[in-house]
């Protein structure tokens, strides 16, 4: 397959003012072609040990975007890794900008993991991605009619990593995709990646994402609710401290009658990072009923940090229902010293502030195993956050 | 316990104590009372260490210590309680964490092991039951979604569990219906203890019928107009504040 290296964004165009683009020319962008040794042991200590809070199905391993069925657990009927040359490229790439790290994946990538979930299927798979010099990892994943799936998608780097993500979801008709998402690449490592989804009628995709590692990170997301009854949760937390920077550009389109999105941003920049988070809600007039609901909370926690959030609604139709707002503030003076009052630290004050913000995103987790795995990534970021576990 | 002298204190540029001297020895329930805008609220929060409140003047000893020089979170693991008029709600926090974190932070400062999670549990439930809580209210946000009087139990239950040296309850009556207030009054009561303090700031006698007090302080105008005993908090409910107010500006 041969695509063209593409022309990548300008904080010049739209929806990437925010994004850490700075020196991507001269970023080596071009993937090894194989593991080495070295790569091998270096993933396997990135990956630690299990989780004790217990496997969570399946697991498949990507090692800068090339398989890794070395560090596999177990086996998943309908998943696989394809290489390149069994893909069928898509038809036709979009020209827009925003899709210009998928195509810069397209032109990189070395294969595609793919999870198929066939018609009234069920299945619980993670994914664990690890860039270790410079990866273009691909996931695709399909759901036949009435499947479920919950996928654990996670995300680690060494130092000085990069990582371009492209990821593709279909959801058939009542379909179910559970999808969390934890990216905690290595501090100076940079996260590109650009989400691509089709929601089928009736069929329901929640997306809980934890992001709080990385130098620079930078989400796209373009998900289109195409079929009637579509339900939509999106609910995204980043935790920004250091220099760090983290954009997120998120375009849902209602695009059918009576389609649903609820959409929560938690994002807290302490010190001198900065976090941007742009939710572009389109309804078009193919989406009479739809309702769409957008709550953007931000904290700033550093003299120096900044947040920028923009809710955006674009409507084409009278008959729909939405809403959306965005906060930007500081911890509450009051609630710091109800805590104080009782004898708490003011740095456990502070973690545990900082963590009741993000705690109703990781609250949408179904799975308490999973919400742990959550908490115990974030409790070296904050330290309330671990104690506050241990009873609840 | 507490011995307050001379002390004075502003929120930005308003002055609001204007020399209050108190004492307030082991053992003793004292009741402060006064008009709206006396300053009551503000000395909970002064001897608290709530910023915004500056002392400018005065000193205050806790058990010995220089309670002003010590940090808010300082004043509490040395046994000091704040139990709020308006407590904050924090969702996202649970209760039973704010407990736990409060007590080990309070035996930490004792030189004590942190509590063992189920001996935890047990003393907490034995509070609750006392406090005729539902346990549910343990998983829930602090104060979130709580009525009034469901925050003022709340607030008496972190008292009971942390078994401070010095209650300062800054309104806990107001809010309450009858039977709450009962059950309110017999938290406070099961603390009375003789190495311990409660002091009570309220504006109605009805708090005092339950919890008789040792001493009745009246505070208006930044200070102390009046101090005596139970019966004083009698007269107050039936000649108002007017009087003594009349008599210090005469």
């Amino acid at each position: 397959m041969t695509v063209p290296a593409p022309v990548l964004p300008t904080t010049r165009d739209e929806n990437w003012k925010h994004a850490p683009l700075r020196g991507i020319e001269r970023l080596r962008w071009a993937p090894p072609t194989v593991l080495t040794q070295e790569a091998m042991l270096a993933a396997t200590a990135l990956l630690g040990s299990e989780s004790p809070h217990g496997a969570i199905g399946a697991r498949i391993v990507l090692v800068d975007g090339l398989s890794c069925p070395e560090l596999a657990r177990g086996t998943v009927a309908g998943a696989g890794f394809r290489a390149a040359d069994s893909v069928k490229p898509p038809s036709e790439p979009t020209a827009s900008i925003d899709l210009a790290f998928a195509r810069l994946n397209l032109h990189h990538r070395q294969g595609e993991l793919q999870i198929r979930v066939p018609d009234g299927e069920t299945l619980e798979v993670e994914v664990v991605c690890i860039a270790l010099a410079c990866g273009h990892p691909a996931l695709r994943i399909e759901l036949g009619a009435r499947a479920s799936l919950r996928l654990f998608e996670r995300h680690l780097g060494v130092t000085g990593a990069l990582a371009n993500l492209a990821l593709s979801v279909q959801l058939g008709h009542g379909a179910r995709l559970e999808h969390a998402r934890l990216l905690q690449p290595a501090d100076s490592a940079r996260h590109f990646e650009t989400l691509e989804a089709v929601v089928g009628a009736d069929a329901h995709y929640r997306m809980i994402q934890v992001t709080s590692g990385a130098a620079a990170t930078r989400s796209t997301a373009l998900v289109a609710l195409e079929g009637a009854g579509a339900d939509l949760g999106w609910h995204t937390a980043v935790l920004g401290a250091g220099t760090q920077t983290h954009d997120a550009y998120v375009r849902v389109t209602h695009d059918a009658p009576a389609v649903r999105t609820e959409q929560g941003f938690r994002g807290i920049a302490a010190d001198r990072s900065r976090i941007a988070f742009n939710g572009h809600m389109r309804v078009t007039a193919r989406a009479p009923g739809a309702h769409s609901a957008q709550t953007l909370r931000g904290l700033t926690a550093g003299a120096a940090a900044e947040i920028d959030l923009r809710p955006q609604l674009e409507i084409d139709i009278d008959d729909v229902r939405a809403s959306h707002g965005a906060t930007i503030g500081k911890l509450d003076a009051d609630m710091l010293f109800y805590l104080l009052s009782r004898g708490l630290d003011p740095a456990t004050a502070d973690s545990l502030l900082k963590w009741a913000f993000i705690a109703d995103v990781i609250a949408r987790l179904s799975d308490p195993a999973w919400r742990s795995r959550f908490e115990d990534a974030l409790a070296p970021l904050l330290p309330g956050a671990h104690a506050a576990r241990s009873l609840t | 316990m507490l011995e307050i002298k001379d002390l004075h204190a502003r929120v930005g540029d308003r002055k609001v104590l204007d020399g209050i001297s108190l004492q307030v020895p082991n053992g003793e329930v004292h009741a402060i009372m006064g008009p709206n805008g006396s300053g009551k609220s503000t000395l909970a929060y002064v001897l608290a260490g709530r910023p915004g409140y500056e002392v400018t003047g005065g000193s205050v000893l806790f058990r010995g210590q220089d309670l002003l020089a010590l940090a808010p979170e300082e004043r509490a693991q040395a046994g000091l309680f704040l139990g709020f008029q308006y407590p904050v709600e924090i969702p996202g926090v649970n209760n039973v964490y704010l407990l736990k974190a409060a007590l080990n932070a309070a035996r930490k400062h004792r030189g004590l092991p942190e509590v063992d999670a189920f001996e935890f549990l047990q003393l907490v439930r034995g509070k609750m039951k006392l406090m005729q809580m539902d346990e549910a209210f343990l998983s829930r946000g602090v104060n979130e979604g709580f009525s009034g009087g469901e925050k003022k139990r709340n607030e008496i239950l972190q008292m009971l569990v942390l078994e401070p040296a010095l209650a300062l309850l800054d309104e806990t009556d107001s809010g309450l219906d009858i039977d709450a207030l009962k059950v309110v009054a017999q938290g406070v009561n099961t603390l009375r203890a003789p190495d311990r303090a409660i002091v009570l700031v309220t504006h109605y006698q009805r708090l005092l019928d339950h919890i008789r007090p040792d001493r009745v302080h009246v505070l208006a105008r930044g200070r102390i107009l009046r101090s005596g005993g139970p019966e004083l908090a009698l007269e107050l409910e039936a000649r108002g504040y007017d009087w003594l107010l009349a008599g210090e500006t005469a």
